[in-house]
C-alpha cells in the first residue's frame, strides 16, 4: 500500500501574525504540519503498518523552501520520503492554483490512496483536497472517521451532522481525514534522527506538467490569485470569565443555573 | 594455635570450614561483579575525601537510621555485634592467629577489651533482634517485608549471637574466667559445679554451632538483603556526588545506543550494586507520597525488582567462572542469562503506571540509608519510554508539543511573556533593549521569570510582587521577555531529553549572547535546572532563588520592612503563617533558612511549622511533570499536603514555588478551605511591607497588585 499524504506546513496555531498585506508573517512563527494533516498522516501510517504487503507513506507539500524543516517532522513520525513543490513564482497562490499544482505533482507519483486533512488551520478553505480529486478524476471520500481498504477497494466511514455514512470506492482514491481517525503519534528519537537522512525531493514549476491548468486559463502566483484577503480583524475579546467555586455539588448547581438562565440547557 | 583454641574439639576443622565459606562468599561476590561488568559503565570515583566522609556519616555512624531512634539503636547493636563477633570467628578461622596478634601488646589488654565488647554487644544485639522480630510480627510497619528468608536470617543471627554467649559461658565454667568477658564469666561461675562432661559437650556444641551459623550466614549473605552488610560501605562510598537535582547527562547523538533505561543491561553497574545492597528497610516506601496516596508506585519495589532481575540473570553464570565447571542448573555458556537481562524493566521491575506516578520529589532518595538514587532510575526508564517507544500518558503530548513549538508547556505565544508587567507603576527593563542601548553592564541581576509566572494568572501576581521588592530595594534588574524559553525542567523529568536539550541549548545561547549577570528566579524548578543542569551543557551561571536573594537584600540592609505595628494598629497581633517547603528548593538544593529568614523579617509573623518541613517536606504533587498529568490513581497528593497545612491552623500558607502555589491552592479549595487559608508566595508576604533600606522609614512598596489574594 502506497499512500501520499498532503501535509501542509502552517504557522503553529495561536501564533499567527499577519503582515500588512494580510498574508502570514512566516518569519515570526514556528511552523508545524497542519494539525488535520497530522491526523491524516497517522491514519496513513497505521494503514501501511497493518497492510500485509507493507508499503510506504510519502508526504507532498507546496510551500516555501524552508518548509523542508517542517516536513522533517512528518518524516520523523514515519513517512518514508517527501516531495516539496517550491518555487518563488508560487508565492501567494490561491486554492485553485494549489489544487492544480498538487494534482500535477501527484501525477508523477504512484499511490493507492491520497489522504489529506479536511482543512488547514491557516487558510481554512477546505477545498484543495476536493479540487485535487476532481482534477485527477479520483473518487473523493470526505470527512473520514475510519478507513478500511480491502481488495483494491476502500471503505470509509464519513461523519455527517446526524451520524455517519459508509462510502466505498475503488482505489486509488482521495480521502479527507477528520480527527476521529485517532491522535497522531509522538516521534521517537530514532525517528527524529532518521528523518535527517530521509529524502525530500524538491520540485519546481519547471519540473511539473501544468499544461492542463494553463489550458483552463489558470495561472500561478499571488498576482493571478482568484481570491485574495482584503481585510482582517481579530476577534473581539471574550467577556470576563466567571469562576465557579465551592464544593463540587454547589459548583455543579451553579453551572446548571448559569446555563439554564441562558437557555442553553 | 592458642591455648584457648586448643580446648575446642576438632578446632582445626574450623580452618577449612571457615576458608571454604569465605571462598564461596568470594565466588558469589565475583558473580555479582560479573553482572556489574556486563552492564553500562559508570565512574563514581572522584573526590575521595567527600566519599570517605559519607562512609563515616552514613555507613559507620548510620545517621539516617537514627532518625527513628529505636530502630537506629536496634540496628546499631546488631551492627556492632557483627563487627566485634567477627574477630572471634576470624581468630578461629586462622587457628588463633588473630588472637595471638591482638593479645600480644599490653599484656593482652586489647583482646580482653574486645571480649568485653563482644559480651556487651552480643547482649545488646539479642535485645535488638527481639525488637526487630517483634516489629515484624506485632507492630508490622508496612514498610518492612516479612518473608521466610527474613525470619530465617533473623534466627540465624540470633543463633550466632546466642551460641557465642553460650560457648564463652561454658568455656568460663570449664576453664575459669576469660579476661574481659565479664558477663559470660559471671554466667559461667554459676555453672562451675555442673557435670564436667556435660559442660564439655555443651561447649563443643555451642562453639561449633557458632562457627557453623557464621559460615552459613556468610554463604547466604550475597543472595539476600543482608548483602548490605558487605556492600553498604561500597555503595555509600560510590554515591552520586553530582548535585542531587542534576539528572544524568545523556548523549542524544549516540545513534546505536539504547536511550535511557530499557533493560538490566542499560543500568550502570552502580545501579545494579544499589539493587544488591538494598536492605528492604522500606524507608523510601514510607517517604513516598505517591505510595502513600495509594498509587502503584513503590520505590522500594523498583530497587528490589532490579535485584531480582540481577540474581535471575546470574543463574546463567557458573559459580566458578569458566566454561567447563559449574553445577547442573546453569546454562552452558557461562554468561548472564540474556533472556533475563533482555527483559524490559517496565513490567518486570516496575509497572508502566508506576513509572509515571513519580513526582520526582526525592523523598525516597533523602530517606534511603544506603544513598540509593531512585529518581535517576525512574527518569531513566521514562527516557527510554519517551525517546524509543513513544509510550507515555497521552495527556502529556500537549505539553511536549507546546514546549517544542512555543517553548513553554502552557502553549502560550512568546509575545505574552511580558503581560505580567502590565499595571506595574515602574518599568521592567528588557535585556535586549538595554543591550541595544549599550547599557548591558548596568544590570545587577537578571530576573528569570519562568513560564508559570509569565502565563499563569495567579503566579503573575507573584512576579509582580517580586519585581516590586527588587524595585523598592533599588536593584537594577532586567528580564529576557520574549527571548526567555522554558528551562526544559518538565520535559527532562518527563523523560523527553530531546526537547529538554533543545530548550537548554537555546537558553544557553541567549545567555551567552549577553554574558549574563547573576540570575535570580522565583521558581525552584527553573533554579534547579539553571544551576545544576545547565553546566552539563557548558552553561555555568551564578543562579539564586528569589528567597535567597530577598534574604540577602534584607541582610545587607538594601531592603527593610516597615514596622507593621507602627503603621497599622490593627496588624499588631502576630499573624500565624505556615511555610510549605518546595522539594526542588529545600530537599534538592538544601535552601531551608532563606524563606524563613524572609518571613521572620516581616515582624508580626509567627511561623507554625508542619511536621513534614525542611528536607523532610511533603511534595505538593506537581513535580516530575505531574503538573501536566491528571492524578487518576489513588487519592491526590495535594490533598494529603493540604491536610497537613490545615492541621497547623495557620490562616496563611507561604509558598516559594509557582507549582506548589497552584497545587496547594487547588488542594485548599477542594477541601473547602479556600477562603479560610490564603496562599501567598514569600515575596507576596514581603512586598506589602518592603521599604528601601537606604531610606528606611519612607515610602512603602505596597502596591495594589501585591495585596493578599486568596
Ligand atoms: S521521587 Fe517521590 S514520588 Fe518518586 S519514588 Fe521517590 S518518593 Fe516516590
Ligand atoms: S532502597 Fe534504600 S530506603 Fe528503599 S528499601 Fe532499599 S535500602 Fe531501604
Amino acid at each position: 500500500m502506497r499512500i501520499v499524504v498532503l501535509a501542509k506546513p502552517v504557522p503553529d496555531a495561536g501564533q499567527e501574525r499577519l503582515r500588512n498585506d494580510f498574508r502570514m508573517d512566516r518569519e515570526a512563527t514556528t511552523e508545524v504540519i497542519n494539525g488535520n494533516d497530522e491526523y491524516a498522516l497517522e491514519a496513513a501510517l497505521k494503514l501501511v503498518e497493518a497492510s500485509p504487503d507493507g508499503g510506504e507513506v510519502v508526504l507532498l507539500a507546496m510551500a516555501p523552501d524552508h518548509a523542508q524543516e517542517t516536513l522533517r517532522k512528518g518524516l520523523a513520525l514515519g513517512a518514508a520520503s517527501a516531495v516539496l513543490v517550491t518555487d518563488p513564482a508560487l508565492e501567494g497562490s490561491c486554492a485553485l492554483t494549489t489544487a492544480h499544482v498538487l494534482a500535477a505533482a501527484l501525477r508523477e507519483l504512484s499511490f493507492d490512496l491520497v489522504i489529506a486533512g479536511v482543512d488547514t488551520s491557516d487558510g481554512g478553505g477546505g477545498v484543495v483536497a476536493a479540487g485535487v480529486a476532481a482534477l485527477l478524476g479520483l473518487p473523493y471520500l470526505s470527512y473520514a472517521a475510519r478507513i478500511e481498504p480491502s481488495d483494491g477497494r476502500v471503505r470509509v466511514r464519513r461523519i455527517t451532522p446526524n451520524g455517519y455514512e459508509v462510502l466505498e470506492a475503488p482505489m486509488p482514491a482521495l480521502i479527507s481525514a477528520t480527527q476521529a481517525l485517532g491522535a497522531p503519534r509522538y516521534p521517537t528519537l530514532k525517528g527524529i534522527m532518521g528523518a535527517r537522512r530521509k529524502e525530500i525531493v524538491i520540485r519546481t514549476l519547471a519540473d511539473l506538467d501544468l499544461a492542463g491548468a494553463r489550458a483552463r486559463g489558470v495561472e500561478v502566483g499571488g498576482a493571478a490569485a482568484t481570491a485574495r484577503v482584503t481585510g482582517s480583524r481579530p476577534r473581539a475579546p471574550r467577556g470576563t470569565p466567571k469562576v465557579v467555586q465551592g464544593s463540587p455539588a454547589e459548583a455543579a448547581q451553579e453551572v446548571v443555573t448559569f446555563l439554564a438562565e441562558r437557555r442553553l440547557i | 594455635m592458642t591455648e584457648a583454641l586448643a580446648r575446642v574439639p576438632f578446632w582445626w576443622l574450623a580452618i577449612p570450614v571457615f576458608w571454604g565459606s569465605v571462598a564461596l562468599f568470594a565466588l558469589e561476590v565475583v558473580r555479582h561483579l560479573r553482572v556489574m561488568g556486563a552492564v553500562r559503565p559508570a565512574a563514581p570515583f572522584r573526590d575521595v575525601p567527600r566519599r570517605l566522609g559519607a562512609v563515616l556519616r552514613y555507613a559507620i555512624l548510620q545517621t539516617r537510621l537514627f532518625r527513628d531512634t529505636r530502630a537506629g539503636l536496634m540496628h546499631y547493636a546488631i551492627f556492632a555485634a557483627f563487627v566485634l563477633l567477627s574477630t572471634g570467628v576470624a581468630s578461629a578461622g586462622t587457628g588463633g592467629l588473630v588472637e595471638a596478634i591482638v593479645a600480644w601488646p599490653f599484656g593482652g589488654a586489647i583482646w580482653a577489651f574486645l571480649l568485653l565488647a563482644r559480651n556487651v554487644a552480643a547482649i545488646a544485639a539479642l535485645a535488638g533482634l527481639v525488637y526487630a522480630m517483634a516489629r515484624r510480627l506485632v507492630t508490622r510497619p508496612a514498610r518492612l517485608t516479612l518473608s521466610r528468608s527474613v525470619v530465617a536470617i533473623l534466627f540465624l543471627i540470633g543463633a550466632i549471637v546466642a551460641a557465642e554467649l553460650g560457648a564463652l559461658t561454658f568455656e568460663a565454667a570449664l576453664y575459669g574466667p576469660l579476661p574481659g568477658a565479664v558477663i559470660t564469666n559471671a554466667a559461667g561461675s554459676l555453672l562451675v559445679r555442673s557435670d564436667r562432661g556435660l559442660l564439655l559437650l555443651l561447649f563443643g556444641v555451642t562453639w561449633w554451632v557458632h562457627i557453623a551459623c557464621v559460615c552459613t550466614f556468610l554463604i547466604w549473605l550475597p543472595l539476600t538483603k543482608h548483602f548490605h552488610v558487605a556492600s553498604s560501605f561500597f555503595n555509600v562510598y560510590l554515591r552520586k556526588l553530582e548535585p542531587r537535582g542534576a539528572l544524568p547527562a545523556m548523549d542524544l547523538e549516540a545513534e546505536d545506543a539504547t536511550f535511557g533505561l530499557k533493560t538490566l543491561a542499560d543500568l550502570s553497574w552502580k545501579d545494579v550494586l544499589d539493587g544488591l545492597s538494598c536492605t528492604e528497610c522500606g524507608l523510601c516506601q514510607d517517604a513516598c507520597p505517591a505510595y502513600a496516596t495509594g498509587k502503584p508506585l513503590n520505590p522500594k519495589a523498583l530497587i528490589v525488582g532490579i535485584r531480582e532481575l540481577t540474581t535471575e540473570a546470574e543463574l546463567g553464570l557458573h559459580l566458578v567462572p569458566g566454561p567447563s565447571i559449574g553445577h547442573a542448573r546453569v546454562a552452558e555458556d557461562d554468561s548472564p542469562r540474556p533472556v533475563v537481562s533482555g527483559l524490559p524493566l517496565v513490567d518486570h521491575a516496575i509497572s508502566f503506571d508506576a513509572v509515571w506516578d513519580c513526582v520526582t520529589c526525592g523523598a525516597c532518595v533523602e530517606a534511603c540509608p544506603l544513598l540509593i538514587e531512585h529518581v535517576d532510575k525512574i527518569v531513566g526508564i521514562r527516557r527510554n519510554l519517551v525517546l524509543e517507544e513513544s509510550r507515555f500518558p497521552a495527556e502529556i503530548t500537549t505539553a511536549f508539543r507546546a514546549m517544542e513549538n512555543q517553548q513553554n508547556p502552557w502553549g502560550q505565544p512568546a509575545s505574552a511573556r511580558l503581560d505580567w508587567t502590565r499595571g506595574l507603576p515602574f518599568e521592567v527593563p528588557v535585556v535586549r533593549d538595554l543591550a541595544k542601548a549599550g547599557r548591558l553592564d548596568e544590570i545587577e541581576v537578571l530576573y528569570w521569570v519562568g513560564c508559570a509566572a509569565a502565563f499563569d494568572e495567579r503566579n503573575k501576581r507573584v512576579a509582580r510582587a517580586f519585581a516590586t521588592c527588587l524595585h523598592v530595594a533599588g536593584v537594577k534588574f532586567a528580564v529576557l521577555g520574549e527571548e526567555e524559553a522554558c528551562t526544559g525542567d518538565p520535559a527532562r523529568r518527563m523523560g523527553n531529553e530531546y526537547v529538554f536539550q533543545m530548550l537548554a541549548t537555546r537558553n544557553i545561547e541567549t545567555f551567552e549572547k549577553y554574558g549574563p549577570p547573576p540570575i535570580v528566579t522565583a521558581c525552584p524548578h527553573c533554579f534547579n535546572t539553571l544551576a545544576n543542569e545547565y553546566p552539563q551543557f557548558g552553561g555555568r551561571y551564578d543562579v539564586r532563588h528569589h528567597t535567597s536573594y530577598l534574604a540577602s537584600l534584607l541582610a545587607s540592609g538594601r531592603l527593610a520592612t516597615r514596622d507593621p505595628n507602627a503603621a497599622e494598629a490593627g496588624q499588631a497581633e502576630a499573624r500565624r503563617v505556615t511555610l510549605h517547603d518546595s522539594c526542588y528548593l529545600t530537599r534538592y538544593n538544601e535552601i531551608v533558612d532563606a524563606p524563613r529568614d524572609v518571613l521572620r523579617s516581616v515582624g508580626s509573623i509567627e511561623l507554625a511549622e508542619m511536621s513534614a518541613h525542611g528536607k523532610q517536606t511533603h511534595c505538593c504533587g506537581a513535580g516530575g511533570g505531574r503538573m501536566w498529568m491528571e492524578e487518576t490513581r489513588g487519592t491526590r497528593i495535594n490533598a494529603a499536603r493540604t491536610h497537613q497545612v490545615l492541621a497547623t491552623g495557620a490562616p496563611t500558607l507561604a509558598t516559594s514555588c509557582p507549582f506548589c502555589m497552584t497545587m496547594l491552592r487547588d488542594g485548599l479549595a477542594d477541601a473547602g478551605a479556600g477562603d479560610k487559608v490564603s496562599t501567598l508566595d514569600v515575596a507576596e508576604i514581603l512586598a506589602p511591607v518592603a521599604i528601601s533600606g537606604r531610606t528606611a522609614g519612607s515610602k512603602s512598596g505596597e502596591l495594589p497588585v501585591t495585596r493578599a489574594e486568596r
